[in-house]
């Protein structure tokens, strides 16, 4: 009985831990909007942050539409909460992150 | 005592027009400051040349300024400017002005779609290391602190600045009261890498205590960006208000200047 309840606690703590962590791996090509994304010589920051990202092949920053696309490498992906910590080193606030269709 | 008021005069001289000429650093605007210490703002170099033609002098200032961003909240930076001063009827003189340094941080940031509306605190301590003891001085031989609190709205149509700040002199100069107010037009569609032409108009005032009075210009400026790491700009500031004595007033300041991102 002692060791069900172990594995229980253990198997509940790994689940809650991932579901904190926001670890959603993204792949392929992901829109990620941004708030504050307002004038174009202040993104240069976030294109920087961006494309330390490993996995993170191209980068386009569409300011009137306050947008960022990342096409995300053949075989690799990126933790969404990874993203979002870099846009916000970046100085932006980072909102919606969805797959575009279009890409 | 007729050496001393000449000292004390242009002492006074340049600290009306080390404020005028402001603009530590993180325009665009011109010659108001920004909230916004990203990119060009808070990665690069910024210098610029200022022509200032007075009644009595011909001056110019070319500043270059190093801003370093600890975080994109925090920033500290350093001013040297390059001093050249030509008054009628004296001998000329040249070589470094008072050297400021400063730090800014931010205290509000509420991010919208295409819009941001930011605020920080900007302090500013600066040296009197330009030459004070011979006329005309190239510094104005007091040590300053000025603390300031800078705003601003920007949206990709259009863009809105506030700059008040209180600056406090030492060696028997007054202290005085600096307020600017900037808008930006951008006139090319906003896009990344930028390839952008802005126009502002500028209000910029200072209000110096005692029997001196008020300065305010009118400062209409051009800014062009070429891509990722290149600002250029232009702008001249026309009087609207002077209570500088007879003979000392300013005529105009025109500012010529670049901006370079270098991290």
């Amino acid at each position: 009985m002692n060791k069900l309840l172990i594995i229980l606690f253990i198997g509940l703590s790994v689940i809650s831990g991932r579901a904190q962590d926001g670890l959603i791996e993204l792949k392929g090509t992901i829109k990620i909007e941004v708030d504050g994304l307002s004038c174009p010589f202040c993104a240069y920051g976030l294109e920087k942050n961006l494309k330390k990202l490993e996995g993170v092949e191209t980068i386009k920053i569409d300011v009137e539409n306050a947008f960022v696309l990342l096409t995300i490498a053949e075989g690799k992906s990126v933790d969404e909460a990874t993203i979002r910590e870099n846009i916000k080193d970046a100085g932006f606030t980072p909102r919606a992150i969805t797959k575009d269709n279009d890409g | 005592m007729i050496s001393v008021n000449k000292n004390y005069c242009f002492g006074l001289t340049l600290l009306l027009l080390f404020i005028a000429l402001k603009g530590h650093g993180q325009g665009p605007p011109i010659f108001t400051d920004t909230p916004i210490m990203l990119g060009l703002e808070g990665r690069g170099i910024r210098t610029f040349g200022n022509i200032v033609s007075k009644e009595n002098a011909n001056v110019y200032i070319q500043p270059i300024v190093f801003p370093y961003n600890i975080s994109t909240k925090w920033q500290i930076g350093a001013l040297a400017p390059f001093v050249s001063i030509a008054p009628d009827g004296l001998d000329s003189q040249s070589g470094l002005g008072d050297v400021r340094i400063f730090t800014k941080y931010q205290i509000y940031q509420k991010d919208g779609k295409a819009k941001t509306f930011r605020g920080l605190i900007k302090l500013t301590e600066t040296f009197p290391s330009g030459n004070s003891t011979e006329i005309p001085s190239l510094g104005t031989g007091a040590y300053q602190t000025t603390i300031s609190i800078v705003n601003g709205y920007v949206t990709t149509k259009y863009g809105v600045y506030g700059e008040f700040g209180y600056n406090i002199a030492g060696n028997g100069l007054p202290d005085n009261f600096i307020y600017n107010i900037a808008l930006g037009y951008p006139l090319l569609p906003q896009k990344y890498p930028p390839n952008q032409l802005n126009l502002f108009l500028e209000l910029n005032g200072n209000y110096v205590f005692g029997q001196i009075g008020n300065t305010l210009y009118l400062s209409p400026g051009i800014q062009y960006i070429a891509g990722r790491k290149l600002l250029f700009e232009s702008g001249i500031q026309m009087p609207l208000d002077d209570s500088a004595s007879e003979g000392q007033k300013t005529n105009y300041i025109l500012r010529i200047g670049t901006r370079i991102l270098i991290f």
